[in-house]
């Protein structure tokens, strides 16, 4: 028991240690890596979020862009209205909220494929929207947000981080959440639903709730991406490679952790920027070729990997303890 | 509904209907869902371009070859990178498939660039009338082959034994086993007759419309909605669901505008999952 106070402190240190390193990190590197990070920022928060759904829940929500791309147009038209960002924003993100409720309860009675298809479709009928509705968002040409009248170094420093920011807070919030009475009740969707209804969950009730979390914090991640890139389109906002990348990234940190999402945006991106760099005409297969080679050879993802090795030494220990005192 | 615009739509929904065959035999027997469809589609048709290219020969002759070359490479697919992954669940077989859309898109653009190509046949702008309408002849030509095409599917899986070896791995796979029909080959099989499948609608849909890598994107949302609408693994489903998703389109372009074509589909695709969740036809698997 001891020890594991004593484990516990240890990653927290770390952990604070870490967060300190990334808010300092602008100072020293430059623009170009502070453009990197602060897209891995960004897909860990998405991952994170998949990862409550698909990863804890066991419902994958291939269609999740439709809350990225959400926050991001309604953050854009708010602010062509003249409201600020610090305004817009948290209506966009209430808006994506009530987006996920309404379309929740139909939609998460389905299961397996079918749910995974059925929020394809509704993105691409979103999307639709997005494209054909011109007078509100600009159509298929796409919106602009207000210009910011700061150097440009400073206000890329300002998304650095805002992004940062707000990976750390959805990781904590899912830590709290997963380990909380709502947080069992979700896993225990995931485990076997019909049974999880028979002891008392209210699995209707958890399933909506679950998504519209995270649909709160990938729509926050759409509307402060749209500010960051300062315009966006509708093909661009609600693309599926988000959530294409973001699954991978999940599924190589390790589905079902905290800290997986985040290991996997920085392994993926890492990979995805040499590909750019180093094989421009070729990065899309190499991207392909790296998935495939990373999904056949650490299928529990990284952390997993690495937790399980960590039990199997501290069980081995424990027995090779046990021969000696017995 | 004007009778041109009704044999506009069927002329429509018969290449949908083959479409969305190979896609929902994919999805409904082996499992799989195959994002890199749309990918092994648009290959078919750049395979019937060189073919028109070098040797002159029509897409209609071609589309044997195609389908030949693709059955190859979904077998290879198959073996080699879907049927390790599959028992990781619908996540790995997600991701897979989508790595090999990539890697095929990239070799499109690397081989023949993002441009839209043509293939223009020496007959492509004749057509011909019927009870005072314009029927175009490689589009009625496309309808012919893809209604045969179908029929042979039908009949190879209910009358060779392979396809009844299909079909039992997908009614009852334990069963199957146990009176010795190798499973792991027919899944392998059937992948592959539905990438096949792929190759010869992509050089069909060479001989009407243009294609670029972007096509596959809009393939791949036709698939999903022509699928769902029949109900996986039923060939007769998918083939309704090709018409009415034909049927959809050509009404919803006309009453609504063609930009609201594609939220027409996905919207009934929807609405078919929320509450027909086995398709309008309501079976699953053959019958």
């Amino acid at each position: 028991m001891e020890q594991n106070n004593k484990k516990f402190n240890i990653n927290i240190v770390f952990i604070i240690a870490a967060i300190v390193v990334f808010i300092l990190l602008p100072n020293f590197v430059s623009g170009y890596y502070i453009r990197i990070f602060t897209a891995i920022f960004m897909y860990a928060t998405i991952a994170q979020c998949i990862n409550l759904m698909s990863g804890y829940m066991g419902y994958l929500p291939f269609g999740h862009v439709m809350f990225f791309g959400i926050g991001a147009y309604i953050t854009a038209i708010l602010m062509g209205r003249g409201l600020p960002f610090i305004l817009a924003m948290p209506l966009a993100a209430l808006s994506a909220i009530v987006v996920s409720i309404i379309l929740g309860f139909p939609v998460l009675r389905l299961r397996g494929h079918y749910f995974a298809i059925a929020t394809i479709g509704m993105n691409g009928a979103i999307m639709s929207v997005a494209q054909n509705a011109t007078e509100i968002t600009g159509g298929a040409m796409g919106t602009t947000y207000p210009i910011i009248l700061l150097p440009p170094g400073q206000v890329y420093n300002y998304f650095y981080l805002a992004f940062f920011g707000l990976m750390v807070i959805t990781a904590l919030i899912m830590y709290f959440i997963v380990n909380s009475k709502f947080g069992y009740g979700i896993r225990s969707i995931k485990a076997n639903e019909e049974a999880a209804n028979s002891m008392g969950i209210n699995t209707t009730y958890t399933k909506v709730s679950a998504w519209a979390i995270s649909a709160l914090f990938t729509s926050i991640a759409g509307g402060l991406y749209g500010y960051w890139m300062s315009f966006i389109s509708p093909d661009e906002v609600f693309d599926l490679m988000f959530v294409t990348n973001s699954i991978i990234m999940m599924l190589i940190g390790g589905a079902g952790t905290i800290l997986g999402p985040i290991a996997g945006a920085f392994i993926i991106e890492s990979v995805s920027e040499f590909a750019w760099s180093g094989f421009m005409e070729y990065h899309l297969a190499v991207l392909g070729i790296a998935t495939i080679m990373i999904v056949f050879f650490v299928p529990g993802g990284v952390i997993g990997t690495i937790t399980n090795r960590i039990k199997n030494r501290r069980i081995a220990l424990n027995k090779k303890a046990e021969v000696t005192n017995g | 509904m004007s009778l041109q615009m009704l044999i506009n739509a069927i002329l429509l929904g018969g290449l949908y209907a083959l479409m969305g065959i190979g896609f929902s035999l994919q999805w409904g027997i082996s499992g799989i869902i195959n994002l890199s469809y749309g990918a092994m589609v648009v290959l078919g048709s750049y395979l019937s371009l060189i073919i028109f290219n070098m040797f002159n020969i029509d897409p209609f002759i071609s589309m044997f070859f195609s389908g030949f070359l693709l059955f190859l490479l979904g077998a290879f697919v198959y073996k080699f990178a879907l049927q390790p992954s599959i028992k990781g669940g619908i996540v790995f077989t997600l991701i897979v498939t989508f790595a090999i859309r990539l890697i095929v898109e990239n070799i499109i653009l690397l081989v023949w660039s993002a441009d839209y190509r043509t293939i223009r046949i020496s007959y492509a702008g004749s057509n011909f009338q019927f009870l005072g309408t314009f029927v175009p002849l490689t589009k009625f030509l496309t309808f012919l082959l893809a209604g045969a095409l179908i029929y042979l599917t039908y009949q190879f899986m209910m009358n060779t034994k392979i396809g009844k070896g299909i079909q039992a791995v997908a009614l009852d796979k334990e069963g199957a086993l146990a009176v010795g029909v190798d499973d792991q080959k027919m899944y392998l099989i059937n992948f592959a007759l539905g990438t096949a499948l792929a190759g010869v609608t992509g050089s069909l849909w060479a001989s009407i419309y243009s294609f670029s890598p972007h096509v596959m994107d809009v393939i791949i949302g036709k698939v999903f909605i022509i699928a769902i609408l029949g109900g996986l693994g039923n060939i007769w489903g998918a083939a309704a669901g090709g018409i009415l998703l034909g049927f959809a389109e050509t009404s919803g372009a006309t009453f609504l505008g063609s930009q609201w074509q594609e939220a027409i589909g996905l919207v009934i695709m929807v609405l078919i999952l929320l509450f027909r969740p086995h398709g309008l036809i309501g079976k699953k698997f053959f019958g």
